[in-house]
Protein backbone atom coordinates (compact mmCIF):
# COMPACT_ATOMS: atom_id res chain seq x y z
CA UNK A 1 0.00 0.00 0.00
CA UNK A 2 0.88 3.67 -0.73
CA UNK A 3 1.68 5.93 1.98
CA UNK A 4 -1.43 7.41 3.18
CA UNK A 5 -1.17 11.12 1.96
CA UNK A 6 -2.38 13.03 5.30
CA UNK A 7 -3.75 16.39 3.68
CA UNK A 8 -6.23 14.78 1.41
CA UNK A 9 -9.35 12.03 1.78
CA UNK A 10 -8.24 8.77 0.65
CA UNK A 11 -9.21 8.24 -2.40
CA UNK A 12 -11.37 4.67 -1.92
CA UNK A 13 -13.44 3.15 -4.87
CA UNK A 14 -16.43 4.83 -3.81
CA UNK A 15 -15.76 8.36 -3.37
CA UNK A 16 -16.69 10.67 -6.35
CA UNK A 17 -14.07 11.90 -8.39
CA UNK A 18 -14.64 15.93 -8.86
CA UNK A 19 -13.77 17.50 -11.73
CA UNK A 20 -10.56 20.38 -11.35
CA UNK A 21 -13.27 23.04 -11.53
CA UNK A 22 -15.48 21.35 -8.91
CA UNK A 23 -12.82 20.32 -6.70
CA UNK A 24 -11.78 24.24 -6.80
CA UNK A 25 -15.56 24.83 -5.47
CA UNK A 26 -14.96 22.43 -2.55
CA UNK A 27 -11.57 23.95 -1.88
CA UNK A 28 -12.95 27.39 -1.39
CA UNK A 29 -15.87 26.07 0.85
CA UNK A 30 -12.94 24.47 3.15
CA UNK A 31 -11.51 27.56 2.90
CA UNK A 32 -14.12 29.79 3.74
CA UNK A 33 -15.39 27.28 6.76
CA UNK A 34 -11.75 27.90 8.08
CA UNK A 35 -11.40 31.60 7.47
CA UNK A 36 -15.05 32.16 9.22
CA UNK A 37 -13.90 29.35 12.38
CA UNK A 38 -10.41 30.80 12.62
CA UNK A 39 -10.83 34.51 12.19
CA UNK A 40 -14.66 36.00 11.67
CA UNK A 41 -16.01 33.85 14.82
CA UNK A 42 -13.46 34.90 16.83
CA UNK A 43 -15.33 38.35 16.61
CA UNK A 44 -18.18 37.39 17.89
CA UNK A 45 -16.46 37.16 21.92
CA UNK A 46 -15.42 40.72 21.19
CA UNK A 47 -19.16 41.54 20.02
CA UNK A 48 -20.13 39.93 23.25
CA UNK A 49 -17.27 41.72 25.21
CA UNK A 50 -17.38 45.20 23.55
CA UNK A 51 -21.18 45.69 23.14
CA UNK A 52 -23.56 43.11 23.52
CA UNK A 53 -22.63 42.37 27.42
CA UNK A 54 -22.88 46.19 27.98
CA UNK A 55 -26.09 46.49 26.57
CA UNK A 56 -27.29 43.15 28.25
CA UNK A 57 -26.24 44.90 31.83
CA UNK A 58 -27.91 48.26 31.08
CA UNK A 59 -30.78 47.11 30.52
CA UNK A 60 -30.86 44.00 33.30
CA UNK A 61 -28.95 45.68 36.21
CA UNK A 62 -26.90 42.45 35.92
CA UNK A 63 -23.95 40.75 33.93
CA UNK A 64 -24.94 37.78 31.56
CA UNK A 65 -24.26 34.94 33.47
CA UNK A 66 -25.55 31.69 31.78
CA UNK A 67 -25.46 30.34 28.48
CA UNK A 68 -29.48 31.73 27.84
CA UNK A 69 -28.64 35.31 29.64
CA UNK A 70 -25.87 35.11 26.50
CA UNK A 71 -27.97 34.12 24.01
CA UNK A 72 -30.48 37.19 24.90
CA UNK A 73 -27.59 39.24 25.13
CA UNK A 74 -26.25 38.35 21.35
CA UNK A 75 -29.88 37.72 19.60
CA UNK A 76 -29.94 40.78 17.30
CA UNK A 77 -26.52 41.78 17.35
CA UNK A 78 -25.15 42.67 14.10
CA UNK A 79 -21.71 41.00 13.74
CA UNK A 80 -23.37 38.10 15.31
CA UNK A 81 -25.85 37.92 12.80
CA UNK A 82 -23.76 38.52 10.00
CA UNK A 83 -21.49 35.60 10.87
CA UNK A 84 -24.02 33.31 11.47
CA UNK A 85 -25.49 34.18 7.37
CA UNK A 86 -21.66 33.54 6.47
CA UNK A 87 -21.78 30.26 8.64
CA UNK A 88 -24.97 28.79 7.27
CA UNK A 89 -23.85 30.14 3.50
CA UNK A 90 -21.00 28.18 4.07
CA UNK A 91 -22.82 24.97 5.05
CA UNK A 92 -25.26 25.55 2.00
CA UNK A 93 -22.47 26.10 -0.51
CA UNK A 94 -20.53 22.80 1.42
CA UNK A 95 -23.54 20.51 0.09
CA UNK A 96 -24.10 22.07 -3.13
CA UNK A 97 -20.07 21.80 -4.23
CA UNK A 98 -20.24 18.03 -3.44
CA UNK A 99 -23.73 17.36 -4.96
CA UNK A 100 -22.54 18.47 -8.54
CA UNK A 101 -20.21 15.66 -8.67
CA UNK A 102 -22.38 13.06 -7.52
CA UNK A 103 -25.28 14.06 -9.29
CA UNK A 104 -22.78 13.91 -12.49
CA UNK A 105 -21.49 10.09 -11.69
CA UNK A 106 -24.35 8.87 -9.81
CA UNK A 107 -24.98 5.68 -12.49
CA UNK A 108 -21.07 4.66 -11.92
CA UNK A 109 -21.34 4.94 -8.04
CA UNK A 110 -24.31 2.58 -7.68
CA UNK A 111 -23.19 0.42 -10.12
CA UNK A 112 -20.04 0.36 -7.75
CA UNK A 113 -21.17 -0.25 -4.65
CA UNK A 114 -23.66 -3.47 -5.82
CA UNK A 115 -20.68 -5.18 -6.60
CA UNK A 116 -20.51 -8.93 -4.93
CA UNK A 117 -16.64 -8.55 -4.58
CA UNK A 118 -15.51 -8.31 -1.22
CA UNK A 119 -15.88 -9.00 2.40
CA UNK A 120 -18.72 -7.96 5.01
CA UNK A 121 -22.71 -7.97 4.33
CA UNK A 122 -25.45 -5.85 3.76
CA UNK A 123 -28.78 -6.28 4.99
CA UNK A 124 -31.63 -3.61 3.79
CA UNK A 125 -35.08 -3.96 5.74
CA UNK A 126 -37.86 -1.58 3.64
CA UNK A 127 -39.82 -1.91 6.67
CA UNK A 128 -37.83 -0.17 8.68
CA UNK A 129 -39.42 3.58 9.04
CA UNK A 130 -37.41 6.22 9.02
CA UNK A 131 -37.66 7.88 12.63
CA UNK A 132 -39.65 12.18 13.09
CA UNK A 133 -36.87 12.99 14.30
CA UNK A 134 -34.82 12.74 10.91
CA UNK A 135 -37.92 13.16 8.95
CA UNK A 136 -39.11 16.63 10.20
CA UNK A 137 -36.46 18.72 8.94
CA UNK A 138 -33.23 17.68 6.56
CA UNK A 139 -30.59 16.92 9.70
CA UNK A 140 -27.73 19.66 9.33
CA UNK A 141 -28.77 20.80 5.92
CA UNK A 142 -27.90 17.45 4.02
CA UNK A 143 -31.27 18.16 1.91
CA UNK A 144 -32.77 14.91 1.94
CA UNK A 145 -30.49 13.57 5.22
CA UNK A 146 -29.38 10.38 5.62
CA UNK A 147 -32.90 8.19 3.74
CA UNK A 148 -33.66 9.67 0.98
CA UNK A 149 -33.96 7.61 -2.31
CA UNK A 150 -33.77 9.82 -5.38
CA UNK A 151 -33.26 6.85 -7.74
CA UNK A 152 -33.32 2.82 -7.45
CA UNK A 153 -30.30 1.45 -5.30
CA UNK A 154 -29.60 5.10 -4.52
CA UNK A 155 -25.89 5.92 -3.06
CA UNK A 156 -26.48 9.51 -3.25
CA UNK A 157 -26.67 10.74 0.11
CA UNK A 158 -23.77 8.31 1.48
CA UNK A 159 -21.42 10.13 -1.25
CA UNK A 160 -22.46 13.21 -0.40
CA UNK A 161 -21.85 12.89 3.54
CA UNK A 162 -18.77 10.94 2.91
CA UNK A 163 -17.41 13.96 1.03
CA UNK A 164 -19.06 16.30 3.28
CA UNK A 165 -17.86 15.58 6.20
CA UNK A 166 -14.03 15.88 5.23
CA UNK A 167 -15.12 19.70 4.17
CA UNK A 168 -16.56 20.31 7.26
CA UNK A 169 -13.96 18.97 9.42
CA UNK A 170 -11.45 20.45 7.04
CA UNK A 171 -9.72 17.28 7.13
CA UNK A 172 -8.58 17.46 10.71
CA UNK A 173 -10.24 13.74 11.19
CA UNK A 174 -7.95 12.53 8.85
CA UNK A 175 -7.86 10.96 5.45
CA UNK A 176 -10.83 8.43 6.22
CA UNK A 177 -13.04 10.84 8.82
CA UNK A 178 -12.36 8.26 11.42
CA UNK A 179 -11.04 10.37 13.99
CA UNK A 180 -14.16 9.91 16.27
CA UNK A 181 -14.02 5.87 16.01
CA UNK A 182 -9.73 6.23 16.56
CA UNK A 183 -10.20 8.04 19.71
CA UNK A 184 -13.36 6.42 21.06
CA UNK A 185 -10.98 3.34 20.84
CA UNK A 186 -8.32 4.98 22.42
CA UNK A 187 -10.62 5.80 25.19
CA UNK A 188 -11.80 1.86 25.58
CA UNK A 189 -8.28 0.58 25.99
CA UNK A 190 -7.29 3.04 28.36
CA UNK A 191 -10.68 2.55 30.68
CA UNK A 192 -11.44 -0.99 29.91
CA UNK A 193 -7.93 -3.14 29.22
CA UNK A 194 -9.95 -6.04 29.86
CA UNK A 195 -12.13 -5.74 27.55
CA UNK A 196 -11.67 -8.29 24.86
CA UNK A 197 -15.24 -8.18 22.54
CA UNK A 198 -16.28 -11.00 20.71
CA UNK A 199 -19.25 -8.82 18.96
CA UNK A 200 -19.22 -5.06 18.52
CA UNK A 201 -22.35 -3.02 17.48
CA UNK A 202 -21.50 0.66 15.70
CA UNK A 203 -24.83 2.79 15.94
CA UNK A 204 -26.19 4.84 13.93
CA UNK A 205 -22.39 4.69 11.53
CA UNK A 206 -23.60 6.43 8.09
CA UNK A 207 -21.58 5.97 6.31
CA UNK A 208 -19.15 3.91 8.24
CA UNK A 209 -16.25 6.53 8.71
CA UNK A 210 -16.09 5.26 12.88
CA UNK A 211 -16.66 1.87 12.55
CA UNK A 212 -13.77 0.41 9.96
CA UNK A 213 -11.13 1.40 12.80
CA UNK A 214 -12.82 -0.85 15.00
CA UNK A 215 -12.37 -3.70 12.59
CA UNK A 216 -8.82 -2.61 13.55
CA UNK A 217 -8.56 -2.44 16.75
CA UNK A 218 -10.07 -5.44 17.78
CA UNK A 219 -9.73 -8.06 14.28
CA UNK A 220 -10.99 -11.29 16.05
CA UNK A 221 -14.37 -9.15 16.85
CA UNK A 222 -17.40 -9.07 14.49
CA UNK A 223 -18.31 -5.66 13.39
CA UNK A 224 -21.75 -4.76 12.94
CA UNK A 225 -22.80 -1.45 12.25
CA UNK A 226 -26.83 -0.29 11.56
CA UNK A 227 -28.70 2.74 10.11
CA UNK A 228 -31.66 3.87 9.31
CA UNK A 229 -31.04 4.99 5.93
CA UNK A 230 -30.76 3.29 3.07
CA UNK A 231 -28.38 5.01 0.89
CA UNK A 232 -26.10 5.83 3.75
CA UNK A 233 -25.48 1.73 4.14
CA UNK A 234 -24.97 1.14 0.73
CA UNK A 235 -22.40 3.23 0.67
CA UNK A 236 -20.83 2.18 3.64
CA UNK A 237 -21.01 -1.25 2.50
CA UNK A 238 -19.15 -0.61 -0.96
CA UNK A 239 -16.83 1.95 0.83
CA UNK A 240 -15.91 -0.95 3.21
CA UNK A 241 -15.28 -4.13 1.11
CA UNK A 242 -13.27 -1.76 -1.18
CA UNK A 243 -11.14 -0.97 1.85
CA UNK A 244 -11.03 -4.49 2.44
CA UNK A 245 -13.26 -4.49 6.31
CA UNK A 246 -15.27 -7.26 7.06
CA UNK A 247 -18.39 -5.23 8.28
CA UNK A 248 -21.79 -6.71 8.52
CA UNK A 249 -24.23 -3.06 8.09
CA UNK A 250 -27.59 -3.64 8.20
CA UNK A 251 -30.89 -1.04 8.24
CA UNK A 252 -32.22 -1.08 11.83
CA UNK A 253 -33.48 1.45 14.24
CA UNK A 254 -31.23 1.21 17.13
CA UNK A 255 -34.30 2.17 19.49
CA UNK A 256 -34.90 -1.66 18.51
CA UNK A 257 -33.09 -4.14 16.51
CA UNK A 258 -32.98 -7.47 15.42
CA UNK A 259 -30.17 -8.86 17.33
CA UNK A 260 -30.41 -11.16 20.38
CA UNK A 261 -30.17 -9.97 24.00
CA UNK A 262 -26.76 -10.19 25.22
CA UNK A 263 -25.24 -10.41 21.68
CA UNK A 264 -22.77 -7.52 22.09
CA UNK A 265 -19.80 -7.01 24.58
CA UNK A 266 -19.22 -3.07 22.80
CA UNK A 267 -21.53 -0.89 21.50
CA UNK A 268 -20.85 2.58 20.07
CA UNK A 269 -22.36 5.35 18.39
CA UNK A 270 -20.24 8.45 17.30
CA UNK A 271 -22.47 11.87 16.81
CA UNK A 272 -25.07 10.28 16.77
CA UNK A 273 -27.26 11.25 20.06
CA UNK A 274 -27.36 14.53 18.89
CA UNK A 275 -29.50 14.04 16.21
CA UNK A 276 -31.91 11.71 18.11
CA UNK A 277 -34.44 12.59 20.19
CA UNK A 278 -34.95 12.86 24.05
CA UNK A 279 -37.53 9.82 23.94
CA UNK A 280 -35.13 7.84 21.39
CA UNK A 281 -31.84 8.01 23.43
CA UNK A 282 -33.61 6.39 26.34
CA UNK A 283 -34.97 4.35 23.99
CA UNK A 284 -31.43 3.76 22.42
CA UNK A 285 -30.07 2.99 26.07
CA UNK A 286 -32.69 0.32 27.25
CA UNK A 287 -32.04 -1.34 24.05
CA UNK A 288 -28.40 -1.45 24.50
CA UNK A 289 -28.91 -2.87 27.80
CA UNK A 290 -30.86 -5.61 26.34
CA UNK A 291 -27.95 -6.43 23.61
CA UNK A 292 -24.77 -6.38 25.63
CA UNK A 293 -23.59 -9.47 27.71
CA UNK A 294 -22.40 -8.91 31.04
CA UNK A 295 -19.41 -6.37 31.65
CA UNK A 296 -20.35 -5.20 28.07
CA UNK A 297 -19.44 -1.76 27.24
CA UNK A 298 -21.84 0.99 25.81
CA UNK A 299 -19.82 4.19 24.61
CA UNK A 300 -21.21 7.49 23.45
CA UNK A 301 -19.23 10.45 21.34
CA UNK A 302 -20.46 13.80 21.09
CA UNK A 303 -19.12 17.21 21.69
CA UNK A 304 -18.70 18.76 25.15
CA UNK A 305 -21.87 19.01 27.42
CA UNK A 306 -22.61 22.63 27.93
CA UNK A 307 -22.20 22.46 31.87
CA UNK A 308 -18.61 21.83 31.06
CA UNK A 309 -17.65 24.93 29.28
CA UNK A 310 -18.15 28.25 29.98
CA UNK A 311 -21.37 30.15 29.16
CA UNK A 312 -20.29 32.28 25.98
CA UNK A 313 -18.27 29.27 24.49
CA UNK A 314 -21.93 27.01 25.30
CA UNK A 315 -23.94 29.33 23.41
CA UNK A 316 -21.46 29.20 20.27
CA UNK A 317 -21.63 25.69 20.56
CA UNK A 318 -25.19 25.83 20.79
CA UNK A 319 -25.48 27.66 17.37
CA UNK A 320 -26.68 24.86 15.51
CA UNK A 321 -29.26 24.24 17.77
CA UNK A 322 -31.37 26.78 15.42
CA UNK A 323 -29.06 27.26 12.21
CA UNK A 324 -28.05 24.24 10.94
CA UNK A 325 -31.58 21.97 11.60
CA UNK A 326 -29.99 20.23 14.40
CA UNK A 327 -33.11 20.21 16.60
CA UNK A 328 -31.97 17.74 19.51
CA UNK A 329 -28.35 19.18 19.69
CA UNK A 330 -29.43 21.78 22.70
CA UNK A 331 -30.78 19.25 24.37
CA UNK A 332 -28.26 16.52 23.86
CA UNK A 333 -25.56 18.39 25.28
CA UNK A 334 -27.55 18.94 28.68
CA UNK A 335 -27.53 14.61 29.28
CA UNK A 336 -26.49 13.40 32.44
CA UNK A 337 -24.85 9.92 32.36
CA UNK A 338 -25.41 8.91 35.34
CA UNK A 339 -29.17 10.03 35.25
CA UNK A 340 -29.50 8.64 31.90
CA UNK A 341 -27.72 5.17 33.03
CA UNK A 342 -30.10 5.25 36.24
CA UNK A 343 -33.49 5.85 34.15
CA UNK A 344 -32.41 2.75 31.02
CA UNK A 345 -32.21 0.08 33.86
CA UNK A 346 -28.27 1.02 34.42
CA UNK A 347 -26.20 0.85 37.55
CA UNK A 348 -25.47 4.37 37.52
CA UNK A 349 -22.56 3.59 39.52
CA UNK A 350 -21.19 2.55 36.44
CA UNK A 351 -21.75 5.13 34.25
CA UNK A 352 -18.78 7.61 33.25
CA UNK A 353 -17.79 10.66 31.22
CA UNK A 354 -14.22 11.60 29.36
CA UNK A 355 -12.92 13.71 27.03
CA UNK A 356 -10.19 11.83 25.19
CA UNK A 357 -7.82 13.65 22.55
CA UNK A 358 -8.08 13.45 19.03
CA UNK A 359 -6.62 10.67 17.60
CA UNK A 360 -5.25 12.13 14.29
CA UNK A 361 -2.46 14.44 15.37
CA UNK A 362 -1.77 15.65 11.89
CA UNK A 363 -4.68 18.07 11.93
CA UNK A 364 -2.83 19.80 15.55
CA UNK A 365 -1.56 22.79 13.58
CA UNK A 366 -5.00 23.78 12.04
CA UNK A 367 -7.01 23.08 15.34
CA UNK A 368 -8.86 26.27 16.44
CA UNK A 369 -9.62 24.82 19.96
CA UNK A 370 -12.93 25.56 20.78
CA UNK A 371 -15.70 23.72 20.13
CA UNK A 372 -17.83 25.93 18.32
CA UNK A 373 -21.15 26.07 15.98
CA UNK A 374 -20.50 25.32 12.33
CA UNK A 375 -16.76 23.70 13.33
CA UNK A 376 -17.18 21.20 15.83
CA UNK A 377 -14.06 19.22 14.43
CA UNK A 378 -11.59 21.88 15.33
CA UNK A 379 -11.96 21.16 19.54
CA UNK A 380 -9.06 18.56 19.43
CA UNK A 381 -10.91 16.31 21.74
CA UNK A 382 -14.12 14.31 21.80
CA UNK A 383 -16.38 13.90 24.65
CA UNK A 384 -17.52 10.51 25.36
CA UNK A 385 -20.37 9.10 27.66
CA UNK A 386 -21.33 5.75 28.77
CA UNK A 387 -21.85 3.07 31.06
CA UNK A 388 -20.66 -0.95 31.98
CA UNK A 389 -23.12 -3.45 31.66
CA UNK B 1 -14.01 11.01 -16.92
CA UNK B 2 -17.26 8.86 -16.79
CA UNK B 3 -20.54 9.79 -15.98
CA UNK B 4 -24.36 9.03 -16.98
CA UNK B 5 -25.57 10.52 -20.03
CA UNK B 6 -27.99 13.50 -19.53
CA UNK B 7 -31.03 11.98 -20.23
CA UNK B 8 -30.51 9.75 -17.32
CA UNK B 9 -29.43 12.26 -14.97
CA UNK B 10 -31.02 12.02 -11.44
CA UNK B 11 -31.61 15.58 -9.21
CA UNK B 12 -30.75 15.94 -6.26
CA UNK B 13 -32.59 17.35 -3.87
CA UNK B 14 -31.40 21.26 -3.97
CA UNK B 15 -32.96 22.88 -0.51
CA UNK B 16 -32.56 21.29 3.12
CA UNK B 17 -36.12 20.47 4.51
CA UNK B 18 -36.95 22.96 7.17
CA UNK B 19 -37.61 26.95 7.71
CA UNK B 20 -34.40 28.77 7.00
CA UNK B 21 -33.57 31.11 9.41
CA UNK B 22 -33.72 35.19 8.52
CA UNK B 23 -30.66 36.50 9.38
CA UNK B 24 -31.55 40.42 7.91
CA UNK B 25 -34.34 42.22 8.32
CA UNK B 26 -35.12 42.78 4.71
CA UNK B 27 -35.07 39.16 3.06
CA UNK B 28 -33.55 40.66 -0.16
CA UNK B 29 -30.33 40.91 2.18
CA UNK B 30 -30.20 37.51 2.39
CA UNK B 31 -30.42 36.41 -0.92
CA UNK B 32 -27.38 39.17 -1.97
CA UNK B 33 -25.71 37.37 0.79
CA UNK B 34 -25.71 34.29 -0.39
CA UNK B 35 -25.58 35.58 -3.91
CA UNK B 36 -21.98 36.92 -3.17
CA UNK B 37 -20.84 34.40 -1.75
CA UNK B 38 -21.53 31.84 -4.84
CA UNK B 39 -20.31 34.70 -6.97
CA UNK B 40 -16.91 35.00 -4.71
CA UNK B 41 -16.89 31.41 -4.79
CA UNK B 42 -17.20 31.02 -8.45
CA UNK B 43 -14.10 34.16 -8.46
CA UNK B 44 -11.80 31.61 -6.74
CA UNK B 45 -12.49 28.44 -9.32
CA UNK B 46 -11.87 30.72 -11.95
CA UNK B 47 -8.58 31.74 -10.38
CA UNK B 48 -7.65 28.08 -9.78
CA UNK B 49 -8.48 27.31 -13.50
CA UNK B 50 -6.14 30.58 -14.30
CA UNK B 51 -3.09 29.24 -11.99
CA UNK B 52 -4.01 25.66 -13.98
CA UNK B 53 -3.38 27.15 -17.06
CA UNK B 54 -0.08 29.71 -16.08
CA UNK B 55 1.15 26.11 -15.16
CA UNK B 56 0.68 24.14 -18.14
CA UNK B 57 2.33 26.88 -19.63
CA UNK B 58 5.44 26.88 -17.74
CA UNK B 59 5.28 23.56 -18.20
CA UNK B 60 5.90 23.83 -22.26
CA UNK B 61 3.16 20.96 -22.73
CA UNK B 62 -0.14 21.70 -24.38
CA UNK B 63 -2.83 23.76 -22.85
CA UNK B 64 -5.81 21.98 -24.06
CA UNK B 65 -9.23 21.64 -22.14
CA UNK B 66 -8.30 18.23 -21.39
CA UNK B 67 -5.39 19.17 -20.15
CA UNK B 68 -6.90 21.67 -17.84
CA UNK B 69 -9.10 19.03 -16.64
CA UNK B 70 -6.80 16.19 -16.46
CA UNK B 71 -4.51 18.89 -14.08
CA UNK B 72 -4.39 18.06 -10.69
CA UNK B 73 -2.68 19.86 -8.01
CA UNK B 74 0.34 18.24 -6.17
CA UNK B 75 0.08 19.05 -2.72
CA UNK B 76 2.71 22.05 -2.93
CA UNK B 77 0.41 23.72 -5.42
CA UNK B 78 -2.56 23.00 -3.26
CA UNK B 79 -1.24 24.58 0.00
CA UNK B 80 -0.22 27.42 -2.79
CA UNK B 81 -3.56 27.82 -3.55
CA UNK B 82 -5.20 27.72 0.13
CA UNK B 83 -2.88 30.77 1.29
CA UNK B 84 -4.17 32.89 -2.30
CA UNK B 85 -7.55 31.51 -0.88
CA UNK B 86 -7.04 32.82 2.44
CA UNK B 87 -5.95 36.59 1.02
CA UNK B 88 -8.51 36.24 -1.41
CA UNK B 89 -11.07 36.10 1.71
CA UNK B 90 -9.38 38.43 3.98
CA UNK B 91 -9.80 41.10 1.04
CA UNK B 92 -13.65 40.09 0.36
CA UNK B 93 -14.55 40.20 4.13
CA UNK B 94 -12.37 43.29 4.52
CA UNK B 95 -15.61 44.93 5.96
CA UNK B 96 -16.59 42.08 8.35
CA UNK B 97 -12.86 42.47 9.41
CA UNK B 98 -13.29 45.85 10.24
CA UNK B 99 -15.73 46.21 12.51
CA UNK B 100 -14.57 42.84 14.37
CA UNK B 101 -11.11 44.75 14.80
CA UNK B 102 -13.00 47.75 16.16
CA UNK B 103 -14.77 45.63 18.18
CA UNK B 104 -11.72 43.91 19.83
CA UNK B 105 -10.68 47.65 20.65
CA UNK B 106 -13.97 47.94 22.49
CA UNK B 107 -13.71 45.00 24.46
CA UNK B 108 -10.49 46.08 25.30
CA UNK B 109 -11.07 49.43 26.23
CA UNK B 110 -13.72 47.67 28.47
CA UNK B 111 -11.38 45.73 30.69
CA UNK B 112 -10.90 47.16 33.97
CA UNK B 113 -7.65 49.31 34.86
CA UNK B 114 -7.41 47.41 37.76
CA UNK B 115 -5.86 44.46 35.00
CA UNK B 116 -3.28 46.31 33.71
CA UNK B 117 -1.47 47.24 37.39
CA UNK B 118 -2.11 43.38 37.90
CA UNK B 119 -0.77 42.44 35.36
CA UNK B 120 2.35 44.84 34.87
CA UNK B 121 2.76 43.73 39.27
CA UNK B 122 2.82 40.06 37.93
CA UNK B 123 5.72 41.03 35.29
Amino acid sequence: MEPIELKSQYRHALLPEPSSEELSRQDFVKSLKFHLASTISTGNKNAFDGRAARRFEKAEGRPPETMHDVRRAMQGDPYFNFWSALQRNSQEMMWKSVQMPVERQLGDLIERAAGDEGPGSLTLDPDVAVPAYHTAVDIHCMPGGYHTEFTENDVANGAVYDRAVYIYAMGRMGPFNSDIGDTAIALIKSRFPDLKPRRILDMGCAVGHSTLPYCDAWPEAEVHAIDVGAPVLRYAHGRARSLGYPVHFSQQNAESTRFPDGHFDLIVSHILVHETSARAIRAIMREARRLLAPGGVVLHGETPPYRDLPAYDAFMLDWDTRNNNEPFWGASHEIEPARIAAETGFDPDKAFEAYQPSAFEAAEQERTKVFQGGDFGGGGAWYFWGVQK
Amino acid sequence: MSGQADGARIELQKKAKGERPAYFSDPAIDKILSITMALAGEVAVMRDRLDTVERLLEGGGPVTQEAIEAYRPDPSVREERDAIRERFLENILRIVHQEREELARKAEERAPYGEAVQLVEAL
